[in-house]
């Protein structure tokens, strides 16, 4: 293993990374605020679905990734109204997301691209920064990702600054850890909560878009394969700070690209056993890092006026 | 007339919740147009199909023994308030292990060796299960992310026994050798492909409902579930409940996978659980966790399944509408609990 392959790893590494950024920032807000939305795999499903069908239809990803933008807020809605307006179990409310998001991406998939053979996605490009893209090892590392990836990274210093050191932070965390006070200093709780869940969405499609549109150009059924829910386990794992979330969106990026380059070397290996391993990593940091004083304190518990 | 007289009565969430299913049930119809059938046309082959002809009906039922196995599980588990969402790993891991088994119980007596394959495929799940229990127990590990990670290494696993140790003599593809007659669930009705496993569900939703209903410690699970620190204060400890209910519906799910194996295909074959962990847990959210609806619901939404299957078959819509359905009857459920607690209120 040579340093080439380590940048290479990397690199990788850190494009396997950025769908999980998204969904898991998205999902860190709103945790936050209160609400857990268990159905982040469904969204992020629509979202690779929408992404390749208008980047077909418009001829441009950013086209793909507005549609993509409004079809997570929309189910965000969805979830919110449910989970914050309506008041009801929010993990069954994030059950139906999945279903629904598995079936709608299904269905739209089959009707609009079934017997179609290949075709072209207009998918993100690299972006090329000139000399510093060709600088060795350097260049492919940090200085040749989708425009995306550096929007991605910016949001999590971004998120983390808000959160931290502002008021809009502060009325967000008190939502999600004493709503009853956070009521009486004249704070609407769910209108915060239902804010916050819709960006979650927005976050989750922006996640699935990456996936069909950057990191692989098209969309497959069930293609999110279970990155939803490391999303969820990410956002634990980095004990609901954004800057811990962009630290362990990559350690899950770089353990899927490391088991996929892995594989060659170790050819008596049935491969199985490398595909398993973000998701036995992910068991290891939910059990390594549950119980954490971070966790909000009035996480899936709906407000009630009294 | 009456409906004007009902309808001002209702309060503001009820009236939200009618709203967005209403808003739901047009989208889906507008889905169906999109696609270029008529909503009635579709809804005719759906049920005539599914739940109206002689052959659909059996096939709704084959497909209701592992969904009624399996749903029963996430019952126990949804009631303690333990949302085990690894129903897929658990079926798989069982119907692996049972599997793996048959060599050694194939020469027993008949009358044997099928219960002991039943028990292997049990063990299976419960184990699968307990990890994900064990976790949490121990580690306050979150059980939805935990039982769904399970999941996807079981598929993995079984993905690699079927290529590996498990495969066939012949070597040709990736599956099982098929079980020996006399590990094989019997035929109930001739030109069916109805098993005995339907018997092995009823008496499942006997002991399920037994064990909900009238034991100690269902009580246990239901006062975990509705109020846990009520149970915390009242002796009970959510951790052995969470651990015990996890093994307990992963047995259920395991039962499922053997019972899947022996009575329909005969062999560990990939893909044959086909949608049922999710399934699974819309049937026990529509039979409100009722272990008695429990069968009603699963023969619903296998009749839903095998019409959908027509329905992809015979006209333009694609299958993956049947996931948009179970998506809205879960929401459905949950309008409907907003309804009944606003009558409470």
């Amino acid at each position: 293993m040579d340093l080439m392959f380590l940048t290479g790893l990397l690199a990788s590494g850190v494009r396997f990374a950025i769908p999980l950024l998204f969904a898991a920032l998205g999902e860190t807000i709103g945790q936050k605020s209160g609400v857990l939305n268990v159905g982040l795999e469904g969204i992020m499903l629509v979202g690779a679905f929408l992404a390749v069908a208008f980047s077909v239809a418009t001829g441009s990803p950013w086209g793909g990734l507005l549609a993509a933008i409004l079809g997570g807020a929309a189910l965000g809605l969805l979830h919110g109204l449910f989970a914050v307006r309506l008041k009801v179990d929010q993990i069954v409310s994030g059950l139906a997301l999945i279903l629904l998001g598995l079936g709608l991406s299904g269905f739209g998939y089959r009707l609009v691209f079934a017997g179609q053979p290949s075709m072209r996605v207009p998918g993100f490009d690299r972006l090329d920064l000139g000399v510093l893209s060709d600088l060795p090892l350097l260049g492919p590392l940090l200085f040749s990702h989708h425009a995306l990836a550096y929007l991605g990274i910016l949001l999590a210093v971004g998120l983390w600054w808000i959160m931290t050191r502002t008021g809009l932070g502060l009325t967000i965390r008190a939502v999600g850890e004493n709503p009853k006070a956070a009521d009486s200093a004249g704070i609407d709780v769910d209108k915060v909560r239902m804010l916050c869940t819709i960006f979650g969405g927005a976050m989750a499609g922006i996640g699935g878009a990456y996936l069909s549109t950057a990191q692989l150009a098209g969309f497959v059924e069930d293609m999110v394969a279970g990155r939803g829910f490391i999303a969820i386990a990410c956002v634990v794992f980095a004990r609901w700070n954004p800057l811990g979330v962009l630290a362990v969106a990559l350690i899950f990026g770089i353990a899927d690209a490391a088991q996929i380059r892995l594989q060659p070397f170790f050819p008596q290996v049935p491969y199985q056993f490398f595909v398993t391993l973000p998701y036995v990593l992910a068991l290891v940091a939910l059990a390594g890092a549950a119980r954490s004083s971070n966790l909000p304190a009035a996480l899936t518990q709906p407000y009630r006026k009294s | 007339m009456k409906s004007s007289l009902v309808l001002p009565s209702l309060d503001r969430d009820s009236r939200v919740a009618l709203l967005v299913l209403g808003i739901g049930a047009l989208a889906l119809l507008g889905l169906i147009a999109l696609a270029g059938e008529s909503p009635l046309r579709i809804l005719a082959i759906l049920i005539g199909e599914g739940f109206l002809n002689r052959a659909g009906i059996a096939d709704s039922l084959v497909r209701s023994i592992p969904l009624t196995l399996a749903g029963l599980g996430v019952v126990l588990a949804f009631r303690a308030g333990v949302f085990n969402i690894g129903v897929e790993g658990q079926l798989l891991i069982g119907a692996a292990l049972a599997v793996a088994c048959a060599p050694i119980l194939s020469p027993l007596p008949s009358a044997l060796s099928l219960p002991l394959l039943l028990l292997a495929g049990t063990l299976g799940g419960a184990v699968w299960g307990g990890i994900a229990g064990f976790l949490k127990a121990r580690f306050g590990a979150n059980e939805i992310i935990a039982t769904i990670m399970l999941n996807y290494i079981a598929i993995q696993m079984v993905s690699w026994l079927i290529r590996g140790p498990l495969q066939e003599a012949s070597g040709i593809f990736p599956r099982s050798d098929k079980l020996a007659n006399s590990l094989r669930l019997p035929i109930l009705f001739d030109g069916t492909r109805l098993s005995a496993g339907l018997i092995v569900a009823a008496l499942a939703c006997v002991a399920v409902w037994f064990l909900v209903a009238r034991s100690r410690y269902g009580y246990a699970l239901t006062v975990t579930g509705k109020n846990p620190d009520a149970a915390r204060y009242g002796g009970i400890r959510p951790g052995v409940i969470a651990f015990s209910v996890l093994c307990l519906s992963g047995a259920l799910a395991g039962l499922a996978g053997i019972v899947e194996v022996s009575g329909l295909h005969g062999r560990l074959q990939e893909g044959f659980v086909g949608g049922i962990g999710i399934t699974a847990i819309a049937v026990a959210l529509l039979a409100r966790l009722n272990p008695i609806w429990v069968p009603v619901a699963a023969f619903g939404f296998s009749g839903l399944y095998v019409g959908s299957d027509s329905v992809a078959r015979l006209t333009e819509v694609p299958f993956p509408l049947v996931h948009v359905i179970e998506g809205m009857i879960v929401l459905a459920f949950l309008v409907l609990q907003i309804l009944t607690m606003a009558k409470e209120r």
